[in-house]
């Protein structure tokens, strides 16, 4: 079943056209890799559909409903949740409290059932120590701890916008088993990603963004041997 | 220790009793600024809520003769419905624009009531009695009675989910709203409360004198002192701006009596030494040591 359908979805910023008509379709229990390269439009992609911008044109479906035009906590609420490329901890709030903040705003949940569910996401994500300040968190944890915070509002789909970027190789590993847990709960993911690997095993399907447009879809070995990908990401060979 | 402050006027005179009531006054001010500044928002409008609280009551009292205890609701109510009204226009702005606007809401009721003829322009009014005729112990008791509401108000808001929702507002707004604040909704709600407390003691400050006047009500010390004293006892929590009110308070009067002309000039250099020196106010002073204690 198809849970996000986005048709002829852009966005300008001035005269720069960030996204241009992208039409994409994510189904229920899927993982999908978006990739291109710097500046291909994926962070404006997933803030579009997140509500962090609105969209100039287009159209975004949800679970058979138009949510083109709603305001991000409104997309939060109709089951859209995500992760930030950058690590955004609230400093004012503890670890613990950081993933209340979804529980209580995105479920409307007690503070009580806050802590509760959130103390269960901690331990599914091996996240321990709740009531640590966010200084003394590494890099991992405070990445597992957005994902915790991104969960807790129950969402119906998730997208994981660079959530690789800053780990050595052990910590991705780590991430990536993170990640096959979350799908195996029944999750829809999508995964914006630079690394290829990650793509690779993890993903069901990708879809490759240049110049803000769909170059191509498709499964990984069919779009990573596809002249275009490789143009967009190597170049034109050079005529000798 | 809420007995012993109601318990104070039978050891007291009546010149510390007032004393004590500008203590109560001012620190509801420095405090409901506070509980604005914790969702990140800056305002400058305090002196307008508490002359909007003001001018409503001591008209309600005059024209209408109402009790001046609900003439003193009357005010609060008023001023946070201009907060919603202000508030639904104008805080999608951030930062010094949004300071700027609620600058601007009290100077505009400045000079329109100061042009006002049943207002009674720039003299002001009088009412014939301060409330409860001026009785010290009574009057404060008013003032106690709604230092301890605000007190309360903050305590309730730290403990529950408004404190979560304007934590996050403050730190990150994009991360708010896509864990799903309605950040807008929260927003007004927290101005509308805060400037309905400051028009209350705005009021009660009004009915305390039995008189007002554009320049004394709209008065830009109100604005100013009470941020001043909440930056010197520390921001974000419940005590500290309560505590800063009441040293800040306490330090001018005294000086006031032993240097009558160079008194401001000693406690500009008291606040500048303390932001200098000890940048989360008294609060954060009393954190630090009680860290050093535990290590």
């Amino acid at each position: 079943m198809v849970i996000l359908k986005t048709t002829g979805l852009t966005r300008q910023f001035g005269g720069l056209t960030a996204l241009s008509d992208v039409s994409i379709e994510v189904n229920e229990r899927e993982i999908v890799g978006v990739i291109g390269p710097n500046g291909a439009g994926k962070s404006t992609f997933t803030n579009v559909i997140a509500g962090v911008y609105l969209p100039t044109a287009g159209k975004i479906e949800f679970c058979g409903r138009d949510i083109t035009m709603a305001a991000a906590h409104e997309k939060c609420h109709a089951g859209i949740s995500r992760t930030f490329q950058l690590m955004r901890p609230l400093a004012g709030l503890n670890l613990i409290e950081n993933v209340m903040l979804g529980a209580m705003f995105g479920r409307n949940f007690s503070l009580a059932e806050s802590r509760q569910k959130s103390m269960e996401l901690c331990t599914f994500l091996n996240i321990g120590n709740v009531e640590r300040p966010i200084s003394s968190m590494t890099a991992l944890e405070i990445k597992k701890m957005e994902i915790a915070r991104a969960l807790a509002t129950e969402p119906k789909l998730l997208f994981l916008d660079e959530v690789m970027a800053g780990l050595n190789k052990d910590e991705t590993l780590e991430m990536m088993d993170t990640v096959r847990k979350i799908h195996s709960q029944g999750m829809t993911i999508v995964i914006i990603e630079h690394v290829m690997r990650v793509i690779r095993e993890l993903t069901h399907r990708v879809v490759v963004l240049e110049w803000g447009k769909v170059l191509c879809e498709g499964l990984y070995d069919h779009v990573s041997s596809d002249q275009r990908v490789i143009t967009a990401y190597l170049g034109e060979e050079a005529e000798c | 220790m809420l007995l012993a402050a109601i318990s104070l006027p039978k050891f007291l005179g009546i010149y510390y009793l007032q004393i004590l009531n500008i203590v109560l006054i001012y620190a509801v001010f420095a405090l409901s600024w506070d509980m604005l500044m914790r969702s990140g928002q800056l305002s400058f409008g305090i002196a307008g809520f508490a002359g909007i609280g003001g001018y409503v009551s001591v008209l309600c009292s005059y024209y209408f003769s109402i009790n001046p205890l609900l003439s003193i609701l009357a005010g609060s109510v008023l001023a946070a419905l201009v907060a919603v009204l202000v508030g639904a226009a104008v805080l999608r702005l951030r930062l010094l624009y949004f300071a700027i606007v609620t600058l601007a809401i009290g100077e505009m009721f400045r000079i329109v009531i100061r042009n006002l003829e049943f207002t009674g322009g720039a003299e002001g009014m009088i009412l014939k009695n301060a409330i409860f005729n001026g009785d010290a112990a009574s009057t404060y008791w008013l003032s106690l009675a709604i230092g301890v509401l605000t007190i309360i108000v903050s305590i309730i808001f730290q403990k529950s989910r408004m404190r979560f929702a304007l934590t996050a507002i403050a730190n990150d707004e994009i991360v708010a709203a896509s864990s799903g604040v309605n950040i807008f909704k929260y927003l007004v709600i927290i101005f509308a409360i805060t400037s309905g407390l400051q028009g209350m003691a705005g009021a009660a400050y009004s009915q305390l004198y039995g008189s007002v006047t554009p320049e004394g009500q709209f008065s830009g010390s109100f604005t100013i002192l009470p941020i001043v004293m909440a930056l010197f006892g520390g921001l974000g929590s419940t005590w500290g701006p309560v505590i800063g009110a009441a040293i800040l308070t306490i330090v001018a009067e005294a000086l006031k009596l032993r240097i009558p002309y160079g008194y401001l000039l000693v406690y500009g250099i008291i606040m500048v030494v303390a932001i200098l020196w000890f940048p989360g106010g008294i609060m954060g002073l009393i954190k630090k040591i009680q860290e050093k204690i535990r290590n």
